[in-house]
This record gives C-alpha cells, sequence and structure tokens, in this order.
C-alpha cells in the first residue's frame, strides 16, 4: 500500500476513535453534545496541545522534553511576579514567555553542546525549574492580580450578550475562548512550519537519520536547540495562560503536564524513535485525552479510573500503530 | 544447467521425502524453487541448494548476487515467499533463527552479533546459561566455554570482556560460540575476513575436524583463493539466480569468476570518457590528526578520477571526512580551485562545492523514512525555498523527477519512502542528492558495496560522466579491481599515510597490494 494513503488511514483511525468517543458520551450524557460543553472541552485541552506541539517539534527529532510542566509554572510565576511589580500585563506575560525560552534554551545548550542525553537534561531542568518556582513565591500561591490578567485566560472572542428584560446581562454565546483560538493559530503556524520550511524539513531529518542529516550539511546542533527552545517558550505560554485563568500564580501548577503532552504525542502517531509525526495527530491526541476525562467526569467516574483508562488508552494506541508499521 | 549434476540428487530427494525413506547420499539440507522478495527487488529467483553431510560448500556470487539472503533463508532469518526447504529428509518452515539453531542449524555473522558488555563465556552460552536452581552455574559456564576455546586452541579467558578483544578475537568467540551449539549444519559468513594468516590456518583445522565428524559447513568468502584449501562443492548464485554447483576438484577459480559474473571480466567498466586535464581542482596539504593520520597530501585534477586504495584502516575514509569537515584536523590545508579554504564542518565544505558519499549508506548516507524526493533535496534546500525558508513543492517534486529520469531511480513514485528501495536505487537517490548541489569534488566512498551487478555498472558509467563534466572525483574502495577499472591515479594508502601515487595505466593490482601492505619500493618488473 502506498504510504500516503497509510498516513490517511492511521489519521482516520486515530480521527475515528475520537467520534466513537464523543457518540458514547453523548449516549451517556445529554449535556455533553452542546456548545457549551465543546467549548469546555477545547478550553480545558488547550494547555495539552500548547504542550503537545512543542513535545512533538522535540520528539520528531528524536528527544524527549520532560520539563515543560515545571518550566509553565516557573514561567507564570515570573509573568505573575512581574504583573506585582507594576509592569504592565502585556510586557509581564512576554516576560514569562521569555522565561520558558530561557529554560528551553539551557535543554538545547545541555543536549546540543554539552551532549547530555535529552531524557537527562530535561530531568535535571524539571527539577531546577520547579524548585526555582517554589523558592521565589516561597511556596505560596499569588493572588489579587486584577481583571487585565485575567482577561487572556478568560476571556472570548464573539461572545454575545444581550440584556435581558429584567435588566441582568444574559449570555446567547460564550463566544470562543482566547486560549482557544491562541491553539488554533498556533497549531497551524507550527503545522505550516513543519511541513513546509526547510526548518521543519530538517528537524525531520535529525530525527531520521542525525548523521546523515550533518553529513547533508544541515546544522543539527541548532536544530536541535530551536525545538527546545521552542518546547519550553510554548511551555512558558501554557504557564501564563493557566495563571490567567486560574487568576493566581501556582508555583506548584503543571505538575505530570509534560506526560500528558508526550501522551497526546503519541496517540496521535508521533513516534518517540524520530523522524515521524504531525502537529493535526498530536491534535487529534490531545482531544481524545481532553474528551475521555470530560465525558467521564460528567458520567461521575472517579479521577482514578480516569488514570486507568487513559492509561490503557495510550497503550493501545501505540501497540495499534505498531502492529501498522509491521511488516 | 540441463546437464546439471545438482539439479538430480534434490529431485531425489525430493521423491525420497514423498516416499517416506531417508533422503539420497547423505543429504543433510536442501532448498528447491526458493524465492525472496523485498520491495523493489527479487534478492532469489528460484534458487536450489544442497549439503551433505561431512562437506565444505562453498556458495560463490558477487555482491548482490543473494548469498547472505541464502543463508538468511537457510537460518530461519527469513521465510520464503515460495520454495521449501528441507532439512534431515523433512520439509520445514523455520518460523525463526533460534528455532533453526535449536535444530542443529548455526550462522556465524558476518557483522558480528556478540554483546560488547558480557565476557566470552557469557556471549558464547548467552541465552542457555546452564543453570543451578535457577541461577547461572559460573563454575559450569567456566568449563564449557573453556573447552570450546581450547577446541579452537584459542588464547582467550573466558571471563575477558568482548567489547575490549580484536576483531579477529571477536570473529573467534563468534566461531567458538556456534561449535557449542553442536550444530549439524554450520553456516559461516566470510569468517576469515578480519584473521590473521595463522589465525586462518588454525580455522581452517577445525573446519577439516568438523567436516570428518559428519558437520555440514555452508562456507561464503570473497577470498576464492582460500577456497582450495578445503571447499569439496561450489555454488554459484548470480543476480539472486542459481548458476550451477560443481565439484571443486572438477573447476577452477577462473571458471567459478567466469559464471559469477556471467560476462566477460572486460566488460564489467564502462570506458572511460573523460580526460582529466591538468588544472588542479582540489589540493590537500600536510593533513593530519594526531598519530593515525597522515600528515599527508595530494591533488586531485578537473575531470580525473582518483582512486584511494589501501587495507581496512589504512586511512582513506578518515581523510575523506577530514577535507568534508566531518571531522576535526590537527593541521593541514586544503585549497579548492587555487584558493585555501577553511571547512570547519560539512557546512562549509557544501558550500564550497565538496561532496562525500559515505561507505555507509543507511547509517550516514540516508533519511531512510524519508521520501526519495525528501532525501534528494535534503542538501539543497536553498534551491527548492524561498528567501522565508518556505519549501516550492512544485521545484522540489521537479527536482526529484529530474534526477529520478536522469539516474534511472527505480521507484514508484517520488513519494516513496527511501527504506522501502534497493540498495542500488538507495545510493542513486545519495548520487542524486549531492548531483543536485552541483559540486566541483566528489568522494564516492565504497560507492558500489553491497549493491547489485547491474546497479553497479551504472554507477560506474555515473562517475564517468561526472569526471567528463570536469568534477574532481575521489573514488574509496577496497575491491582493487573496481579501483583498476575506473581510475586515473590511484594512492595506495598505508597506516594513515599516503604510501605512493601510481598511474593506473603504468600499474598492476600486485603492485598496489605490494605498496598498501606497507613497502616502499616499487615492484622490479610488472607482469
Amino acid at each position: 500500500m502506498n504510504q500516503h494513503r497509510k498516513d490517511l488511514v492511521q489519521k482516520f483511525a486515530a480521527l475515528g476513535s475520537l467520534l466513537v468517543l464523543m457518540i458514547v458520551f453523548s449516549f451517556s450524557s445529554d449535556a455533553f453534545f452542546s456548545v457549551g460543553n465543546g467549548m469546555t472541552v477545547a478550553l480545558q485541552v488547550t494547555s495539552i496541545a500548547y504542550l503537545g506541539i512543542g513535545a512533538t517539534c522535540v520528539i520528531i527529532t528524536g528527544g524527549i522534553d520532560l520539563s515543560v510542566g515545571s518550566i509553565l509554572a516557573l514561567s507564570g510565576v515570573v509573568a505573575v511576579l512581574a504583573v506585582k511589580a507594576a509592569v504592565p500585563v502585556p510586557l509581564a506575560m512576554s516576560c514569562g514567555l521569555m522565561t520558558g525560552a530561557a529554560c528551553g534554551l539551557v535543554n538545547g545548550i545541555c543536549i546540543a553542546r554539552l551532549r547530555l542525553p535529552p531524557f537527562i537534561a530535561t530531568l535535571g531542568m524539571m527539577l531546577v525549574a520547579r524548585g526555582l518556582a517554589l523558592q521565589i513565591t516561597d511556596a505560596k500561591a499569588i493572588g489579587g492580580l486584577g481583571d487585565s490578567f485575567a482577561e487572556l485566560g478568560n476571556g472570548a472572542l464573539w461572545r454575545v450578550v444581550k440584556v435581558g428584560a429584567d435588566g441582568f446581562p444574559d449570555v446567547v454565546f460564550r463566544g470562543v475562548p482566547y486560549p482557544v483560538l491562541v491553539m488554533i493559530v498556533l497549531a497551524i503556524a507550527v503545522s505550516i512550519m513543519l511541513n513546509r520550511t526547510t526548518l521543519g524539513r530538517h528537524i525531520y531529518a535529525v530525527g531520521s537519520n542525525a548523521e546523515a542529516a550533518r553529513l547533508s550539511g544541515v546544522n543539527v546542533a541548532r536544530v536541535t536547540m530551536f525545538v527546545y527552545v521552542l518546547s519550553g517558550a510554548l511551555a512558558g505560554l501554557t504557564g501564563c495562560v493557566l495563571m490567567s485563568r486560574l487568576v493566581t500564580a501556582q508555583p506548584s501548577e503543571g505538575v505530570m503536564y509534560e506526560l500528558d503532552a508526550i501522551a497526546a504525542a503519541v496517540i496521535g502517531g508521533t513516534s518517540l524513535a524520530g523522524g515521524t509525526g504531525s502537529i493535526s495527530g498530536t491534535g487529534i491526541g490531545a482531544f481524545v485525552i481532553g474528551i475521555l476525562r470530560n465525558g467521564l467526569n460528567m458520567a461521575g467516574v472517579s479521577s482514578f479510573i480516569q488514570q486507568i483508562i487513559i492509561g490503557l488508552v495510550i497503550l493501545l494506541t501505540v501497540w495499534v500503530d505498531r502492529l501498522r508499521n509491521r511488516r | 544447467m540441463s546437464a546439471d549434476p545438482f539439479m538430480r540428487p534434490v529431485a531425489d530427494g525430493l521423491a525420497g521425502a514423498r516416499a517416506g525413506s531417508p533422503a539420497a547420499e547423505g543429504e543433510l539440507l536442501s532448498l528447491r524453487d526458493v524465492t525472496m522478495v523485498f520491495p523493489g527487488v527479487v534478492a532469489l529467483d528460484g534458487v536450489g541448494f544442497s549439503l551433505r553431510r561431512g562437506e565444505v560448500h562453498a556458495v560463490c556470487g558477487e555482491n548482490g548476487a543473494g548469498k547472505s539472503t541464502l543463508m538468511k533463508v537457510l537460518s530461519g532469518q527469513y521465510q520464503p515467499v515460495s520454495g521449501t526447504v528441507t532439512y534431515k529428509g523433512r520439509q520445514r518452515r523455520f518460523a525463526s533463527s533460534l528455532e533453526a539453531q535449536r535444530e542443529g542449524i548455526a550462522m556465524i555473522h558476518q557483522e558480528l552479533n556478540l554483546v560488547p558488555h558480557l565476557s566470552v563465556a557469557e556471549n558464547i552460552y548467552l541465552a542457555r546459561e546452564p543453570r543451578r536452581w535457577g541461577f547461572v552455574d559460573g563454575a559450569r559456564l567456566a568449563r564449557d566455554s573453556q573447552r570450546c576455546l581450547d577446541r579452537l586452541g584459542l588464547a582467550l579467558r573466558p571471563d575477558a570482556i568482548v567489547g575490549q578483544l580484536s576483531v579477529a578475537q571477536q570473529q573467534m568467540v563468534e566461531i567458538a560460540k556456534a561449535l557449542s551449539l553442536d550444530a549439524e549444519v554450520l553456516i559461516m559468513d566470510e569468517p576469515t575476513s578480519s584473521l590473521t594468516g595463522t589465525e586462518t590456518a588454525r580455522l581452517f583445522d577445525v573446519i577439516r575436524d568438523l567436516r570428518n565428524a559428519g558437520v555440514g559447513i555452508i562456507y561464503i568468502s570473497h577470498r576464492l583463493d582460500e577456497l582450495a584449501q578445503i571447499v569439496d562443492r561450489v555454488t554459484v548464485l548470480r543476480d539472486g539466480r542459481y548458476i550451477c554447483t560443481e565439484r571443486f576438484a572438477d573447476t577452477s577459480i577462473d571458471e567459478i569468476v567466469s559464471r559469477m559474473v556471467g560476462r566477460p571480466l572486460q566488460d564489467k567498466f564502462p570506458p572511460r570518457s573523460s580526460v582529466p586535464c591538468g588544472e588542479i581542482v582540489l589540493s590537500v596539504d600536510g593533513l593530519a590528526r594526531g598519530t593515525r593520520l597522515g600528515p599527508l597530501s595530494f591533488e586531485l585534477r578537473r575531470g580525473e578520477i582518483l582512486g584511494f586504495a589501501g587495507l581496512m584502516g589504512a586511512g582513506r575514509t578518515e581523510v575523506a571526512r577530514a577535507v568534508f569537515g566531518a571531522d576535526p584536523v590537527d593541521a593541514g590545508t586544503v585549497r579548492l580551485g587555487g584558493d585555501v579554504i577553511a571547512i570547519r564542518s560539512p557546512v562549509d565544505a557544501i558550500a564550497q562545492g565538496i561532496a562525500y558519499l559515505s561507505e555507509d549508506r543507511k547509517g550516514l548516507g540516508l533519511a531512510v523514512n524519508m521520501s526519495v524526493a525528501q532525501n534528494i533535496t535534503l542538501a539543497s534546500m536553498g534551491a527548492v525555498s524561498n528567501r522565508l525558508g518556505f519549501i516550492r513543492p512544485a521545484a522540489e517534486q521537479a527536482a526529484a523527477q529530474r534526477f529520478i529520469a536522469e539516474l534511472d531511480i527505480r521507484t514508484p513514485s517520488a513519494r516513496q519512502l527511501a527504506r522501502l528501495l534497493s540498495g542500488g536505487n538507495q545510493q542513486k537517490v545519495v548520487i542524486a542528492k549531492w548531483l543536485f548541489r552541483e559540486p566541483r569534488v566528489i568522494f564516492f566512498d565504497e560507492p558500489t558495496r553491497g549493491i547489485d551487478v547491474g546497479a553497479k555498472f551504472a554507477i560506474y558509467q555515473l562517475m564517468d560522466a561526472l569526471a567528463a563534466r570536469g568534477i574532481g572525483v575521489v573514488m574509496i574502495s577496497s575491491e582493487l579491481p573496481e579501483i583498476m577499472g575506473m581510475t586515473d591515479r590511484i594512492a595506495v594508502f598505508h597506516k594513515g599515510r599516503i604510501n605512493a601515487v601510481l598511474e593506473t595505466r603504468a600499474t598492476s593490482q600486485e603492485e598496489v597490494m605490494h605498496f598498501a601492505s606497507g613497502s616502499r619500493q616499487a615492484l622490479a618488473a610488472h607482469p
């Protein structure tokens, strides 16, 4: 069978399981299949999706990034501290983003220049960034941040509000939350980067055969640094959006998020061996996880059982992927 | 082929098996009409083969003739598409090499299958460790493996770590491992390729002992001159087809070679169409790294094919990689077209117009999980993308199609994954990658290793065409005939230095070997 067609089948297989989930859950709960709940799911998925997009790029090069959960906490905390220090909100958020990118750069230097294994380098960063986040906040949540800080995480575009006959506002359409918009823009942008630019091609080449790429004139070190900086920056963005949604700085936020991100990428067909993967697949993977959580919640399944089910889903999808690739 | 003495025993054997009687003439293992297909290649096409008890049976053929595939079918690693395997009178279908091994068919691989971090004893009995109450019986392990080593006359300690042994010693451990299996069929794929003369002699003694004990031995070697010492029968394969089986005493090496090649030897290489002009395109001066490499200097002219000959590890690949910027150097200047250039990485070398085709195609040359088109454009992304770094799919597709047509790359489409192509076509993809850059100098490192005869000829033609276009070509090869057939001059390497530079037309294989083994004086007379 033609490789291209195989990829399509794989995509539809993942997409199909997504549809099956939606149908099952819409039977188990009336409230599941509604525009409102759709937006809720999309909003819940955003964190996994941002991190998953970064994780996909990293994993395509054959690496792994375990530090994003900690980086998002550190970045969010930095943004909040900046706001507390009277820095304007957009600038404060940029500080958060830069913090994430800087952490990613350190990861990249450790991996590409000092030649540490990605697993070790990012494991170290995971501890360092988490420790920093806890240290600079004394491990306490910081609140009282004002409306403008909350806007990114809680605002929405095309929100339709009517003032009812009784004078109270009545929300007709909740609008598209900003985090969801950002997710869509990011997914499209990174997808184009991977498929349509030389940089993207080099990312795949490094993951497919790093030495062959080097001998073909690809600057492997620079490509490697780039994916970790991207992953770090996206973790920084995730931190800012999450803290904005909560309107508090939570230095202990984002624990284990890196694993959700990796799971989303893997469910979407990205191979940990490097060289293959796509943003659309990761998007589907993120939604599979998000919908499972949401649907199981609505069906009243405990969070422990949810973990078990998600774990099994990861095993199942990767096993199916293996079967497909076996010849 | 009608008068083939070999087809009869097979037919008899099969008839015998059908009748339920033991196979004829002590036949131990036979194949009939075996076909093996890989994507894009028919590796074996209706091949037959038979091995008797107590014989040494050589399998000869050029690279890509199907020897290794045949061995892998015999040892259970591959399951043939069609055809039958008969072992000890019964038709068999081994599911894995482990199953075949349990039945007494052992294989010694060309590429060593040892675990470098374990000891000699642990390697010999890997996955068959003698056990006592569920634990490894260390004493017995040491005793039994010592016995295997003694049988080979090896002065090796069973507790030596395999990774610290020389390649020759590792080869002997591999052989000891096969002996420990009490195999009835022993398949040896190039067992002497890294052995010294004494080690080879000892191995031959062991082989004769085994033969006298009734073991059937299948022996593959490129060193045809060795065969006379041990071989009883020989089977020749060519392009995946069975050619003939003969008693070694009834034939000669010349005859075997002509059967292997299948056509007169002078047709093996295309006529050279270019004449190198005097202009020097690449000159390397005083290149050195540590004590292992150099200092050495050489010059390459426009339109010239310069051969790098020498033994394994003589520094030929190292020089190419150093000039290409793949490995650092301590000293040396590189001039391209007269200008001194600084090369710190392959990026610099490629920008200057130097290309390097690695000897390890799958490991270093090809991104196997990327498409043919993506591999072809990998080193020339600038040519198929705009200034912002966006790839122009039409340009990429056009470039891929152009080279697929120009180099006659056999692929269903430009989108096909590179790993699904045959070796020869993969090599053409790598060559296309470099041609697309329009280099001034190309290093071909073992360009025909592991590819079939037809594709070899195509690659020779291509090298000649490149030289005719005025490109400087360096050809590194361990196959002397191809160096003799294709080059204008030959730089002979010995221990990291260039020992002699010879005009190809005025030299002989003997003289090249003479200098490759370190001699400093020219041969007295050419034959």
